[in-house]
């Protein structure tokens, strides 16, 4: 019983500090005044099509040719009237571009000076009355104490800071970054950065995702997902020995790691060095691990191949 | 009857052969994707950190005054699954003391979830949905 309440005074220490609103922007040090985005497009929304509106701007200062009507069938769910957050995300991959969320006043403002425009989540009517809409921010400028953003039907609006922190809060202040995979946000974490660029993966992004997982590697160079992520990428874009060496990196960072020794294994398979694959699958079995069956596969499907003839590779598919 | 019965035998048959298609696909292809080398990896650091965290002195003692046997702790937290564990390893992180500031002094809501996931993977209570209860 004692214990039932404890547990309930719990989420109120936690989120407390949300219950701080000052109506202001973060004043950050290290950040300028004010800070505008150039190049990013206005379009006007058609009814209900805020969503659609908002990532054709993203995705052309991002340098993808596209209006909002193309991106309505990817966007837009009819039954519920807008657009669901994942229905951006997914669109954005589907056009080669890394979909990052952040969250919070200080990423906005970091990302805004970073140069990148920022899409967010509001909700502009109450919480039991909701209108939730999607604008992009692409300035700020704290001795007005204005966010400047491109919403609706209007370019460039501002806004004062007090009413956009209260419309933005409603949505945990969501926003969404649409970038080049070349390019990392400026408040990139590891983890968040790799998550996002593994979705690429997931709709075939392979030349995207390569560029992705090479911009985490000038970040972090000892980032084991990257490399698992790059080898992959090369792997599936036919650059085998590529591929073998992004995975060997990886197998270097975690030794004790049979992952890396499956793929390594694989690409080298491929490229017709039978030797050094068997070596790898032994390892990766050895490792053992959640993936064990997995690695048994790898290796039983080597030993099965015959041995390549002298002087000639196995065909590439 | 027959009529009442079509509709849950038809999903139970499409879920069947859902599985069935998706563990031969596992099966042929295997190249470990990016995701699932990520996550393995994350799981291993959750792992580590909930019992690097059950085995500081300060957690101990906690334990201790609470009469819970500090070995059978992390024995029960060995035996989570790694999404559970997970799930753990999160609400530590979201806890104001922090739970890898080594040394730090246990907060109260620390405290406060340190007994409750104790007592609750002893049975005695049952906040946390994802702790499985050893009978």
């Amino acid at each position: 019983m004692i214990a039932g309440l404890f547990f309930l005074a719990l989420p109120l220490v936690v989120s407390g500090c949300g219950l701080l609103s000052t109506g202001r922007l973060p004043q950050t040090p290290n950040l300028p005044d004010k800070a505008m985005v150039a190049g990013v497009p206005f379009f006007a929304q058609d009814e209900l099509q805020c969503g659609p509106a908002a990532l054709a701007m993203a995705l052309q200062w991002s340098g993808i040719a596209v209006q909002p009507s193309a991106l309505t069938p990817e966007v837009f769910s009819p039954g519920l009237k807008g657009s669901l957050q994942s229905g951006l995300i997914g669109s954005a991959r589907r056009h080669g571009r890394v979909a990052y969320p952040i969250a919070g006043s200080e990423a906005l403002l970091a990302e805004v000076v970073a140069g990148h425009p920022v899409i967010v989540l509001v909700n502009l009517g109450l919480s039991w009355y909701p209108k939730w809409h999607y604008g992009v921010v692409i300035g700020y400028d704290q001795e007005r104490g204005e966010v400047i953003l491109h919403s609706g039907l209007t370019a460039g609006e501002h806004l004062s800071s007090g009413v956009f922190l209260n419309i933005w809060q409603r949505s945990e202040h969501w926003g969404l970054l649409i970038l080049p995979p070349g390019r990392l946000p400026a408040t990139a974490t590891e983890e968040a950065w790799l998550e996002a660029v593994a979705g690429l993966e997931r709709t075939g992004q392979w030349q995207g995702a390569a560029a992705g997982y090479d911009a985490a590697l000038k970040r972090w160079p000892e980032s084991f997902g990257a490399w698992m992520g790059l080898g992959n990428s090369r792997y599936s874009l036919h650059d085998l020995a590529g591929s073998a060496g992004a995975f060997r990196k990886a197998t270097l960072l975690q030794p004790k790691n049979g992952i890396p020794f499956n793929n390594l294994a694989q690409a080298l398979s491929k490229q017709g060095k039978r030797k050094e694959a068997l070596a790898a699958a032994q390892r990766a079995v050895d490792l053992g691990g959640p993936l064990l069956e997995t690695f048994r596969q790898t290796l039983e499907e080597i030993k099965a191949q015959p041995p390549p003839k002298n002087g000639r590779r196995k065909k590439i598919r | 009857m027959l009529q009442k019965m079509i509709k849950p035998v038809s999903l139970f048959l499409v879920f069947s052969f859902l599985l069935l298609d998706f563990s031969a696909q596992t099966a042929t292809a295997q190249m470990i994707d990016t995701n699932t080398a990520i996550l393995a990896q994350k799981q291993e650091a959750s792992r580590g950190r909930v019992a690097a965290f059950l085995g500081r002195e300060d957690v101990r003692k906690v334990m201790e005054q609470h009469g819970v046997d500090a070995v059978e702790a992390q024995k029960r937290v060995a035996s989570l699954s790694d999404a559970e564990l997970a799930k753990i390893s999160q609400a530590m992180e979201q806890m104001p003391a922090g739970g890898d500031a080594v040394g730090a002094i246990v907060g109260a809501a620390v405290f406060i979830f340190v007994v409750l996931l104790i007592t609750d993977l002893l049975g005695l209570t049952h906040v946390f949905s994802f702790v499985n209860h050893k009978r």
